[in-house]
């Protein structure tokens, strides 16, 4: 179209020359084609903190829609709404208001259930996005602000959750605030004065709620807005690490650009995770407090848990013995300090504080793009395995009394499991990982070296059966493979060189004729050294159905750095 | 009959003195015994096709019970009757109960507690629900279709109520109580126990409270009266007659209700929560995005 | 790509597409610029921005059975998203108009248990729909590229270069001389950050005041009464009860730490009894009263098995044998639930001989003990 033109680049459209105007005013070109030309890997575990990002926005839209409802106050009121069981009953306001959402407002359920779902979602996706990080090493130089922030999110998206279930003031969430203010009351010596700060005197008092509310919709949201917004400009600034693979070196980034691939799949994702809350906000119940019913301190009932994150408090609490250390003078540090203010505080700070243990402890302080696979680190990946089993039986022990009841266990049975489980399970499970990760390692090696196992047994002239083995590489004089190990994927199976040719496309029945594909693929070479000839570039394979691990290399090509 | 072991008196033989403590009953101690039986189904369906036997059944049980309890109110002519129900009570007795409970009632050391005075309203509650006679001796009874018929429970029952009186069975509709006001009472006395929503709960060393799932009005009464097991005792000095009504009222209601929010997911809280959105929310997101990084 | 040293007052309005200075203009001119193709031009962006576009499966070709195929079907994922939409929109405003009423109603089986479910069903099915679509059609549709860009770790130029004109400025401001302006600038930021988090002093109350937290209504000659509040006579409970009292006095049944739970015994219980030390007579005949908060987290404790004797709380299981004074079992807690000592008055109510003698609910780290 300029082309064209009189002059050269005068743009002769509407939308050209609007364009043109606006990037008179703002100066957006650069940025604009900077910002889509940005590449971002294509691995599907990248997408677990977008799963996170956008439960976040979800929550966001949600909860602003909750709060033209919601009555954060604990005045006592009666209730004489539609839900009859509790017509008559006195409660606070806030409770009045939540039952009023439920049943007196169009859709108002369905939305206080989708948020409701979106913040489990949200924890949820926080912990694999965790995981994720942990396990490939992402953490490490130059990512370890990103790694605090992280961490600093997660505590404080279940600080954001917890004052979320608990505004309602019903009966399970009222019992939760109770323990909550007990966990406060056990700090040593600040313990009172800080209980008597939140609650702005006795139990529960007139006031928590309301600060509660304001916590919950301004303060740690307006925090984790922020800190959002820090850990995505981060890592834009820094870009994103990636699997080692063909072509991918410490010093670029290998995958999509961000318009239209990467932006279509992620607003597809965003779609994806809101239409998920939607679905389980609709047709799964979730947290009915008009079965609860308002809070009452002489009342109580069976199997009272916190929403699942704060479980593992829950069930550190169960499993601590009675231990209450007497100082002279009438001073004590209460059993509930251990488990609920003590050992969150170990675990959260050895948690944001591990890179710069592993940086100390393994001396390596290099820059690091490309990601680790978990079993070439099989001490962190053990210790993270290990860690997680910890976080495991401490979440199931928080549940510890619906199992007993559900599965015919006794509840006493239960937490000697828990406490027993929660000393040994760690340390076996480290040892287990650990044997697994070498185990994998050295298979990995023993296929470059020898070959995959074809599954092909050929008889010697001497009598001697041998597995015929697929090189993978150029061989040395004693048959063995010359490529070194990568940090990628090895391909163990003949499939996974081309061996097998190409699947039939479909997902769930095939979409293509096999005896065309069969015509096709007869024109085609075979195997790996056809796919090496023709420079077939096994990136491209990462079909799982053709073998590949999503989007990782089929095979490494050039070592790492 | 007079209850010699029987320690309350609120079950007490002497009329005035039962109505004394019993003050706030509505219905009249004499009232007639045959309504005793109206059992309410929980399902009106299942209710309406039995509509026939239970009304032959309740001609039946009232022919049988009219002179039995409460003692004091048992009309001489009808004694031939009762006695026929006693026997054939007792015969149930030593062919079922005799060898954990005595040959008297009495109770056998670590076997079965004694069942003198504990009444009608026990033995219905322990035998409707199957958990007599005991299949074996474990942390508690387990629920289970009932041995015995109606009819054989009912002459089971005449044979104990018989054998040092107790507390007998309600008669009346048992939900005609103050829905509300129930459900104060079941949140202060029961859910502790059985869950918010009647679900049951684990107690200690592998005992548990039962889900009211099953329970129907009758038993949901006698076992407030008489404590079975590891449950408290209810007495209706304690939560009235009308109270323990409403209760029922808010237990059977809750129950019937539908859930407005979709899957109740068990109607336990957060475990099942916790378990839907790993299992169902992380495990779609995992599938999606499995898919959406794979390639083409 | 270096920065023009003289840059003019004016270089015109928008319609005149001349060298915007700075930048690649240096490089490129916009007679250049228009003689390449799109394509060429795109790739020239990207290479600028460090990017190299070494891959490209192109799309499914133009009019093939295969690209039918794809645009048929993500066209059929969005209609349908599209009309679950309407769909929502239909149930949503026509409940209550032309379809059943979505307002609450008691019985099992109505419109208003669909309600939820039926928008939660539209709405979820039509947004996830819309995420598959999306991604249908990058996948199906889009040609599959695959580009890489390098990364830029900093320039030893710019450290070097901001490096100097940081140290200059702070030369210039003569800051490092001047020690009194520091001291000042830190009396300043200290004062001021003192004075703005001051006002949260209002929040703080001494909690040793009065004592409220090892206080409770319950004080000599209070009658116990049921939640109903009715006061409560011996003879009212059955042995193996258990019934939650409150103290009679304004809002006592909501007073958080005052509920107790009062048990009449069974004759067996009552026989192996063995009270705690000094509190042999804190009970009246078979009647023991124990208070209802848990000793550990303050949570009623309240799952009473009348035959083992135990009392479970159900928020972290500590158990209580009351027949031993309510000593814990099992589990987290460690102290016994403080008993209330009983009696009768002259009207025959149960009254308390006086108020709890130790702090009851959860410890805390100057609990007084007595």
């Amino acid at each position: 179209m300029a082309r064209t033109a009189a002059a050269p680049g005068v743009p002769t459209t509407r939308v050209g020359k609007a364009a043109y105007e606006l990037d008179d005013r703002f100066i957006v070109a650069g940025w604009l084609r900077r910002t889509m030309n940005k590449v971002y890997p294509d691995h599907w575990s990248f997408l677990l903190g977008e799963i996170a990002l956008y439960s976040f926005v979800v929550l966001l839209l949600s909860g602003t829609y909750l709060t033209f409802f919601f009555d954060a106050s604990m005045k006592e009121v009666v209730y004489n709404g539609s839900y009859a069981p509790l017509r008559g009953v006195p409660m606070s306001a806030a409770y009045e208001s939540t039952l009023g959402l439920s049943f007196d407002v169009r859709g108002g359920l369905f939305v206080r259930q989708l948020h409701h779902w979106a913040a489990l979602l949200f924890v949820a996706s926080i912990i694999a996005h965790l995981m994720r990080i942990f396990f490939t090493g992402a953490f490490r130089r130059p990512r370890e602000t990103n790694w605090l922030i992280g961490v600093t999110l997660f505590v404080l998206s279940l600080l954001e959750g917890f004052a979320g279930y608990t505004i309602p003031d019903d009966l399970l969430s009222g019992t939760g605030l109770r323990i909550f203010g007990t966990v406060i009351l056990s700090i040593p010596v600040v313990g009172t004065w800080l209980f008597f700060a939140l609650f702005n005197g006795d139990y529960p008092g007139q006031f928590v709620v309301g600060r509660l509310y304001i916590a919950h919709v301004l303060l740690v949201p307006g925090i984790l807005l922020a800190l959002i917004g820090l850990h995505l400009l981060i890592l834009i600034k820094q870009k994103h690490s990636q699997f080692p693979g063909p072509g991918r070196t410490e010093h670029n980034v290998v995958g999509n650009r961000f318009f239209p691939t990467f932006a279509a799949k992620s607003g597809g994702l965003f779609f994806l995770v809101f239409g998920v809350c939607a679905g389980l906000g609709g047709l799964v119940q979730i947290n009915p407090v008009w079965l609860w019913g308002p809070y009452n301190p002489a009342q109580v009932s069976s199997a009272s848990q916190p929403d699942w994150y704060i479980g593992f408090l829950e069930g550190s609490m169960r499993l601590f013995p009675a231990w209450e250390i007497n100082f002279p003078g009438n001073y004590a540090i209460p059993a509930p300090f251990w488990p609920t203010v003590f050992l969150p505080g170990v675990m959260f700070t050895l948690l944001a504080l591990y890179p710069m243990l592993e940086r100390k402890l393994t001396r390596d302080s290099a820059s690091h793009q490309l990601l680790q696979r978990p079993r070439d680190v099989p001490v962190r990946t053990s210790a993270g395995a290990m860690a997680l089993t910890f976080y495991l039986v401490l979440v199931i022990s928080g549940g510890n009394d619906v199992i007993a009841d559900k599965f015919d266990i006794s509840l006493n049975a239960m937490t000697w499991a828990g406490r027993i489980g929660l000393i040994l399970l760690p340390p076996i499970v480290y040892v287990i990982t650990y044997r697994i990760c070498l185990g994998l390692e050295h298979h990995d090696r023993e296929v470059l070296e020898h070959g995959i196992e074809t599954g092909v047994i050929r008889r010697l002239p001497h009598g001697e059966f041998i597995e015929v083995h697929q090189p993978l590489g150029a061989v040395d004089a004693h048959g063995h493979g010359e490529l070194a190990y990568g940090g990628a994927p090895v391909p163990k199976k003949m499939n996974q060189v081309g061996g097998a040719r190409r699947a039939i496309r479909g997902f769930f029945r095939p979409v293509e004729d096999p005896a065309q594909v069969e015509l096709e693929q007869r024109a085609e070479g075979y195997g790996l050294s056809a796919a090496e000839d023709e420079g077939r570039e096994l990136t491209t394979s990462g079909r799982p159905s053709e073998g590949g691990r999503p989007s990782e290399g089929g095979r490494p090509q050039e070592p790492r750095d | 009959m007079s209850t010699p072991n029987h320690p309350s008196e609120a079950f007490d033989e002497n009329p005035g003195t039962a109505r004394r403590l019993l003050a706030p009953r509505r219905h009249a101690p004499g009232s007639p015994v045959a309504a005793a039986l109206t059992r309410r189904r929980s399902k009106r369906r299942r209710r309406l096709t039995n509509v026939a036997g239970l009304f032959a059944g309740l001609c039946l049980m009232g022919a049988l019970y009219t002179t039995i309890v409460p003692g004091a109110q048992a009309a001489g002519d009808t004694t031939t009757a009762a006695g026929t129900a006693e026997a054939a009570g007792q015969a149930i007795y030593n062919r079922t109960c005799i060898s954990c409970h005595g040959a008297n009632l009495e109770g056998v050391p670590q076997r079965g507690p004694s069942l003198i005075g504990v009444g009608a309203a026990s033995v219905y509650f322990q035998v409707h629900t199957g958990r007599m006679p005991l299949a074996r001796q474990g942390a508690q009874a387990i629920e289970k279709p009932p041995v015995l018929s109606d009819k054989e429970i009912d002459q089971l029952m005449a044979y104990v109520q018989a054998h040092g009186g107790g507390p007998t069975l309600p008669s009346g509709d048992l939900r005609a109580g103050d829905l509300a006001q129930g459900g104060e009472l079941f949140r202060l006395n029961c859910s502790s126990c059985h869950n918010f929503v009647g679900e049951g709960g684990a107690l200690s060393s592998g005992k548990a409270a039962p889900s009211l799932k099953n329970a129907d009005d009758l038993t949901i009464y006698t076992a407030m009266l008489t404590g079975p097991e590891n449950m408290p005792v209810f007495g209706d000095s304690q939560l009235t007659p009308d109270e323990k009504r409403s209760i029922i009222d808010y237990v059977q209601t809750i129950k019937a209700q539908a859930d407005p929010g979709g899957a109740g997911v068990g109607r336990i809280g957060p475990v099942s929560e916790g378990l839907v959105i790993w299992v169902v929310g992380i495990g779609v997101m995992m599938f999606g995005i499995f898919w959406m990084g794979s390639k083409a | 790509m270096t920065a023009h040293d003289t840059r003019p007052g004016s270089t015109g309005g928008a319609d005149i597409p001349e060298q915007v200075y700075g930048g690649p203009d240096d490089d490129y001119t916009p007679e250049q610029l228009a003689t390449l193709r799109r394509e060429d031009l795109e790739r020239l962006g990207a290479k600028y921005d460090g990017v190299e576009v070494t891959h490209v499966d192109p799309g499914p070709e133009p009019g093939s059975p295969l690209e039918r195929r794809a645009v048929r079907q993500v066209g059929m994922v969005l209609t349908l998203a599209g009309l679950l939409a309407f769909a929502f929109v239909v149930v949503y405003v026509g409940s209550g108009w032309f379809l059943p009423s979505w307002e609450w109603a008691q019985h099992p089986t109505t419109w208003s248990a669909l309600y939820t479910p039926l928008l939660g069903l539209c709405m979820g099915l039509s947004l996830a729909l819309v995420g598959i679509g999306l991604v249908l059609f990058t996948k199906k549709l889009l040609p599959h590229e695959t580009a890489v860009q390098d990364k830029h770790d900093g320039s030893h130029f710019d450290r070097v270069t901001i490096g100097a004109t940081l140290v200059n400025t702070l030369d210039r401001s003569g800051l490092a001389r001047r020690k009194l302006l520091i001291r000042s600038f830190g009396i300043m930021a200290g004062g001021l950050g003192l004075m703005l988090i001051m006002p949260l002093g209002g929040l703080l109350k001494n909690p040793s005041r009065g004592d409220p937290l090892g206080t409770t209504p319950w004080a000599k000659g209070v009658r116990l009464l049921t939640a109903g509040g009715v006061p409560i006579r011996p003879e009212d409970q059955l042995p193996g009860s258990m019934q939650t009292v409150f103290p009679q006095v304004p809002n006592g049944n909501t007073a958080a730490d005052a509920a107790t739970m009062l048990f009449r015994l069974r004759p067996e219980q009552v026989a192996a009894s063995k009270p705690r030390k000094g509190q042999a007579n804190f009970g009246y005949g078979d009647y023991v009263a124990y208070s209802k908060i848990c000793t550990h987290a303050g949570c009623p404790v309240s799952l009473y098995e009348q035959q083992t004797s135990r009392i479970l709380c159900p928020c972290h299981q500590s158990q209580f044998l009351i027949t031993e004074g309510a000593t814990p079992v099992f589990g987290p807690a460690v102290r016994p639930l403080p008993q209330l000592p009983i009696t009768v008055d002259s009207e025959g109510y149960f009254v308390a001989r006086s108020g709890y003698i130790e702090a009851v609910g959860p410890t805390y780290w100057n609990r007084k003990r007595i």
